[in-house]
């Protein structure tokens, strides 16, 4: 089988299906079946049949390059991946932007891990979106007459999105180069703001979808800048182009400084060669010998840095890193199955998909703001969640701050550990929120302090999250076997462990952060499980409508908490298993470290060493085990009071409570600006502009009236007199008319005489001229 | 019966179908109202399906098929005016045009179907209406400057009667602003006509280039004569701009202050076209125009009359006046970023649905002009054109998508105003419910308005923001930023108008679902909106050759007479230096 025509002809089918599943359900789906309910089954069959593509595509590439790789260091002939080109959108001599693919083994994984965990959330919402085939009182809108609001369902609408983001994110996944990146990225946002605003009637699920778009908008805005350094330096947008470039093969895979740019920095100088040399080709050529006299000077260094952060800036935005995390907890408005399909499992980690996939052109400079951000996020996502009471809220932060684990992965060098936990992060996090789901389906509040004693209810609910709560608290024991969750989260900490010895200092911090952020994810994750499930119902109501939930739902559940329980491992006596596939994909020149004066970027290999693991694995097991006892004795055993502690820590609380105040902070600072300029612009305009407009338009009038003034009172008034004076002496000339023959002859002779006098008078005159 | 196939009878027939049909209604009882709407709509459609068939590929030198991959110009049509001031009748489409003339043909027929609720003076609507495309279709095709002129006024006028007749309560203010604003810049206009057409003489080109200037037989002859008389003048647009590019170029000629005739010629020409784009600050007449005029009229003006002053720039500034489009480079740049980020805030402080349309447009014009700008052809940048390709391709798709983005959503308001009769923001909410094809169809047009991969406007958008950092960084960085507000006001506007639980304002009652007519009118509007999005090929393989030629000559000119000039201002600076 020839993998390079075969693997983008599957993968092209799979990423193709959902789209027409949406465009079927665009056009017919009020119409199929009962209230649209073939919609979900189109829908649903689409991302199935996707999902068998892959594993076929995979097999394929499995049966092609072996099963497993050498994970420790041992490149002897790296995979090249099959990319190539679809179509042009647009071609202008050299340049051309192409919808195009680059498959390679992480694109496999992804595709496995998107379409398995689509499917399972398909299936899913046939259960908990069911109130939509009827008419759906919404009890959260009140129209103005006081009556809760009543509105059709919208079954297929809901599938509708759905097929459209799962073709988004394909694409996303499938993307041969960072234009079309951005194209899927931009579609998944508006699939992602579609379902965040699903309940068009709520007034806070639409700002949420605002919200969550707009911020996204100002990570593109840096990512835009980083994609035009790119365009203008290297005149390309395809992965292989940019990587050939950045890394050549002549300086072994090394980071280089690409021609394109030390000439873009030092365009001065290139002007004045060009000046000076009339021959082009003699140009050219001392440009190019110039060239590495220029990147020694350090031309072109900030192009390659502006590049890295410009499109880490997008990823900040889609991943939901700090700054930009605001948009994600307020995204919870949307159903629930939405939130763990785009905001737990899939779109949310397109960010970190992206920082893997771009890996090779981040200098350490940028890897370190990369480590930065996510370690921030971890810890401040994760004190968030410890306040919060909302059970997806709760989640939210913790997909934030797992996310931000993602980002410090990669940013030390862990390029493997963070890709890694991105996957087994999909299963336990989508399973969670399906969890969730179904205790919100039960009960009908997100509130856990209305919740309690739910175990006896619904135990598969409980205990597929028991399961969901130990795998993202990396349950394990150490050293030996855990669930997904260990693996993943111990690979990330040993990268920082390894990273801490070549930077001590920041690495120290780095590496502490994230071990608290450990214990702080077992204790607020052990805190939901037990204010959920364990203990006595505290709301009668919601206890009494509880219910185990319908089978469509809590099949999921059980696929992915298995998933969950086994994702991290390989299979038994073979090597294969996602962490060696994954690193099957590692870009050429990364499996080194990199040093430079901000820092010194480990080599993957460096945390494989049994000290640090051994290290590692026992600190990650007896952080989470402390977290999970302190959450076990306040709200397991309530043998403490929380209420005591939050009393105590009263700032603290209020502070964690209100989440940083970064809503308030960026209310103020960048929001209200906006409007304000907004404000000025329209003033501006109506005021200024038009003004200068009306004024000269008064002026032209005034100038007119002026000319009119001097027309009736000089103008008009001279010609007046002028007639006046003529009319006059008409009147006194007609005496003369008298009809009189022979008054007429005398005037007829004194008149001859006179002009004979005047005549022979001026005819001197002009002969004296002459 | 005459030649079908020959470009005077065809190019004629399509720019003049109208104006026929506009005197042959004259002669028609103003009572027959519905008739007359009928026969002009049908009118328009045979226009539409003319520029369609000269659209068609494949043409060859007999055929009035478009030659695709060909960037000269087709189809010309040389007669006779008026002799005596070298005036002719001279007509001719290239891949600049051609979309334009489509687009402008495409958008009557609709605005024309959207006119049928039109109830006061049917007649003289209609005549005005077709008298308007006629002018809209010339100025399109005119390469004579002098024919140009005639036509651009020849639009002005209906124009100024459609939005003062059957305009809103202050359509009489609207109007004679939109008038004297149009009529300011083309009197600036005007006088660069003059001075360019006193400043040329055709016997400075070479011989060789008479001919692919279409230049008539009766100048060239009185050209070979006069060899050494009175200088022959022309306004033949393509002999002005191989004249500018000539090494000694007759517009070099120092005019006022320092500065040539072409630097004065170009500044006149670019205000008179950017209060068309309208860019900031001349852009203040188009919100008051908009908001006045009724909708079919918004549709024209919003869809095609902006296009002419990105049209004037790319056709006429820019060729004609290479030295000074050097030297300005920076101010029409600076216009287009500043226009795109002026032009996002006012739209967000708007509470008219149509002046919120009215100012989108200002913005996104701003891309236009930005796009045609981005002269990145410099020794720093080794003369690459690549880039400059892009922004000025990305400027024309930005102009056919902004076309059918801003007449859909002026359309959309429209059937909205229709039903409530009001346009105040916050009196919308809840349509999603009571018209949900209409708001599925306004999410789409909306959302091509913001750039939304998949739709029209992202293409457009996206060329012309990454070809502006090789010419400067700092405006690049404030395009780019416009992303930010753009999705800022547009979802802000979904929210109010479509999302919610139930209608705020007055006549909710009267808020019935699309009718068919309207639904008719808007789909094609759509349908395209994703075509170019998803293939934009379909637009870009015919603006491609003919922008790269206009590119491709500036560059060539840029080598032969300004890097030497450069070169030797490099060697003195390099002298002058101790």
């Amino acid at each position: 089988m020839d993998l390079s025509t075969t693997l983008p002809i599957l993968l092209g089918l799979a990423w193709l299906l959902p789209l027409a599943s949406f465009a079927l359900v665009v056009l017919f789906g009020p119409w199929m079946g009962r209230r649209g309910v073939g919609a979900g089954y189109l829908a649903t069959g689409a991302i199935a049949a996707a999902f068998v593509l892959s594993f076929v595509a995979l097999l394929g590439w499995l049966g092609q390059h072996g099963l497993a790789s050498g994970e420790h260091g041992a490149h002897a002939d790296p995979i090249p991946p099959v990319a190539g080109e679809w179509y042009a959108l647009g071609t202008f001599g050299a340049l051309t932007i192409t919808i195009g693919y680059y498959i390679d083994s992480l694109t496999l994984v992804m595709f496995m891990m998107v379409t398995l965990v689509a499917t399972c959330i398909h299936v899913y919402s046939f259960g908990y979106m069911h109130e939509e085939l009827g008419v759906v009182t919404d009890p959260l809108v009140t129209r103005a007459n006081g009556r809760p609001l009543k509105r059709r369902g919208r079954f297929h609408r809901f599938y509708q999105y759905f097929s459209l983001f799962c073709f988004s994110m394909l694409g996303l996944v499938l993307a041969g180069n960072v234009a079309m990146v951005f194209v899927f990225w931009e579609l998944v946002g508006i699939c992602s703001y579609l379902l965040i605003g699903f309940y068009i009637e709520r007034q806070s699920a639409s700002n949420a979808a605002n919200k969550a778009f707009i911020v996204n908008r100002v990570g593109d805005f840096g990512m835009l800048i980083g994609m035009m350094v790119l365009w203008s330096t290297l005149g390309t947008f395809s992965f292989s182009g940019i990587f050939e470039q950045v890394r050549p093969a002549a300086s072994g895979h090394a980071l280089v400084v690409p021609d394109g740019m030390v000439r873009a920095a030092a365009a001065d100088e290139v002007e004045r060669i060009v000046l000076a040399n009339p021959n082009p080709a003699i140009a050219e050529r001392n440009i190019a010998a110039q060239v590495p006299a220029w990147r020694e000077a350090g031309h072109g260094r900030w192009l390659l840095i502006v590049a890295g952060l410009g499109i880490f800036c997008g990823c900040v935005g889609k991943s939901a890193q700090f700054p930009l995390h605001v948009w994600l907890p307020d995204a919870m408005e949307g159903p629930t199955p939405v939130s763990a399909l785009i905001h737990a499992a899939t779109m949310v980690a397109a960010g970190v998909y992206l920082v893997g996939r771009f890996y090779p052109v981040f200098t350490p400079e940028v890897l370190l703001v990369i480590a930065c951000v996510g370690a921030i996020t971890l810890f401040m996502a994760a004190t968030i969640a410890i306040t919060a009471t909302d059970i997806k809220r709760v989640l939210a932060y913790s997909t934030v701050s797992q996310l931000g684990y993602m980002m410090l992965g990669l940013g030390v060098g862990g390029w493997v550990a963070g890709l890694f936990h991105l996957i087994t992060h999909a299963f336990f996090k989508s399973l969670l929120f399906l969890g969730s789901g179904s205790v919100i389906h039960a009960c009908g509040t997100n509130e856990m302090p209305r919740m309690g004693g739910l175990r006896r209810k619904m135990p598969w609910t409980a205990g597929t999250m028991l399961v969901g709560a130990l795998a993202i608290s990396g349950a394990g024991i150490p050293l030996l076997i855990g669930l997904s969750g260990y693996h993943s989260k111990d690979a990330i900490l040993a990268q920082v462990f390894a990273f801490r010895k070549d930077n001590p200092g920041q690495g120290d911090l780095l590496f502490w952060i994230a071990a608290m952020g450990a214990a702080i994810t077992a204790f607020y994750m052990f805190r939901l499980w037990y204010m959920t499930f364990a203990g006595e119902p505290r709301d009668a109501h919601a206890a009494a409508h509880a219910h185990e939930s319908p089978r469509s739902m809590v099949a999921p559940l059980v696929v992915l908490a298995a998933l969950a329980v086994v994702g991290g491992w390989n299979v038994p006596w073979t090597g294969l298993g996602v962490r060696p596939l994954v690193d099957q994909a590692r870009p050429l020149g990364t499996e080194v470290g990199m040093t430079a004066p901000a820092a010194a970027i480990p080599a993957e290999s460096a945390s494989h060493e049994p000290a640090i693991h051994r290290i590692v694995s026992w600190i990650a097991f007896f952080a989470a085990l402390g977290g999970f006892l302190v959450a076990t004795g306040f709200y397991g055993l309530r043998q403490l009071d929380p209420e005591k502690v939050r009393r105590v820590l009263a700032p603290v609380h209020w502070f964690l409570k209100n989440k940083w105040f970064f809503d308030e902070l960026y209310r103020w600072v960048f929001v209200r600006p906006t409007l304000a300029a907004a404000r000025v612009v329209a003033a501006l305009d109506r005021i200024v502009l038009d003004g200068l407009a009306h004024g000269a338009a008064g002026l032209v009038r005034l100038v007119s009236r002026l000319d009119d003034l001097i027309d009736r009172l000089i103008v008009d008034r001279l010609v007046n007199a002028v007639g006046e004076w003529t009319y006059a002496t008409g009147l006194r000339l007609r005496a003369v008319q008298s009809g009189n023959l022979r008054q007429y002859v005398m005037w007829i002779a004194v008149g001859t005489v006179g002009l004979f006098v005047l005549v022979s008078l001026f005819w001197n005159y002009a002969a004296a001229g002459n | 019966m005459p030649d079908l196939n020959s470009p005077i009878v065809f190019l004629s027939l399509i720019v003049f179908l109208p104006a026929a049909a506009a005197l042959a209604l004259g002669f028609v009882p103003g009572g027959w109202g519905d008739r007359i709407k009928g026969f002009a709509f049908a009118t328009t459609v045979a226009v539409f399906l003319l520029t369609v068939w000269l659209a068609l590929p494949g043409g060859g030198a007999d055929s009035m098929r478009f030659a695709l991959g060909d960037g000269q110009m087709q189809k010309t049509v040389s007669v006779d005016w008026i002799p005596s001031f070298n005036v002719y009748y001279f007509l001719g489409i290239d891949g600049i045009s051609l979309p334009l003339v489509v687009l402008t043909s495409f958008l009557s027929m609709l605005a024309m179907a959207a006119s049928f609720t039109i109830q006061r003076h049917v007649k003289a609507y209609c005549i005005l209406f077709l008298l308007l495309e006629t002018g809209m279709l010339g100025v399109f095709m005119a390469l004579d400057f002098f024919l140009f002129y005639v036509l651009w006024e020849v639009m002005l006028l209906p124009m100024y009667f459609l939005i003062g007749v059957w305009g809103g309560p202050r359509r009489e203010y609207a109007a004679i602003k939109f008038f004297l604003f149009t009529l300011a810049g083309s009197v600036l206009m005007l006088i660069a006509i003059l001075m360019l057409y006193f400043a040329s003489d055709v016997r400075k080109l070479p011989q060789a280039r008479w001919d692919a200037c279409h230049l008539s037989s009766d100048v060239t002859a009185r050209a070979r004569i006069d060899a050494t008389g009175e200088p022959v003048h022309t306004f033949n647009l393509l002999a002005l701009a191989e004249m500018g590019r000539l090494e000694n170029s007759p517009f070099d000629k120092e005019l006022l202050w320092g500065k040539s005739i072409q630097w004065w010629a170009f500044l006149l020409l670019l205000v008179g076209f950017l209060v068309k784009v309208p860019a900031v600050p001349i852009h203040t007449w188009l919100p008051d125009a908009h908001v006045e005029a009724p909708t079919p009229i918004s549709m024209i003006l919003a869809g095609v009359l902006l296009k002419m002053g990105g049209y004037g720039i790319i056709r006429i500034c820019y060729p004609i006046c290479p030295d000074a489009a050097y030297e300005l480079a920076w101010l029409v740049c600076g216009i287009g970023a500043v226009s795109m980020v002026y032009g996002a805030l006012a739209a967000m402080a708007q509470k008219d649905f149509k002046r919120l349309v009215a100012y989108s447009s200002v913005s996104h014009m701003g891309y236009v002009v930005l796009g045609l700008g981005v002269w990145s052809i410099t020794p720093g940048n080794l003369l690459a054109t690549d880039y400059w390709k892009l922004g000025m391709n990305g400027a024309m798709f930005q102009m056919i998508a902004h076309g059918i983005s801003s007449a859909g959503m002026f359309f959309l308001v429209g059937v909205i105003y229709d039903r409530v009769h009001h346009r105040d923001l916050d009196r919308f909410g809840g349509l999603f419910a009571k018209m949900p094809v209409y708001s599925g169809i306004s999410m789409v047009i909306f959302f091509a308005a913001l750039g939304l991969p998949g739709l029209c406007g992202f293409i457009g958008e996206v060329f012309v923001v990454l070809s502006v950092w090789k010419y400067s960084t700092a405006l690049a960085v404030v395009a780019a930023s416009v992303v930010i507000l753009t999705a800022g006001y547009i979802l802000w506007t979904i929210q109010r108008v479509y999302l919610g639980p139930e209608y705020k304002g007055p006549h909710g009652e009267a808020i019935t679902r699309m009718t068919r007519r309207e639904i008719a009118i808007a789909a094609p509007l759509v349908a395209l909106a994703i075509v170019l999005g998803v293939y934009p090929r379909a637009l870009l393989d015919y603006t491609k050759p003919s922008v790269a030629q206009t590119v491709d000559n500036l560059a060539g000119w840029m080598e032969r007479v300004k890097l030497p000039e450069l070169r030797d201002r490099a060697a003195m600076e390099e002298r002058a230096r101790p």
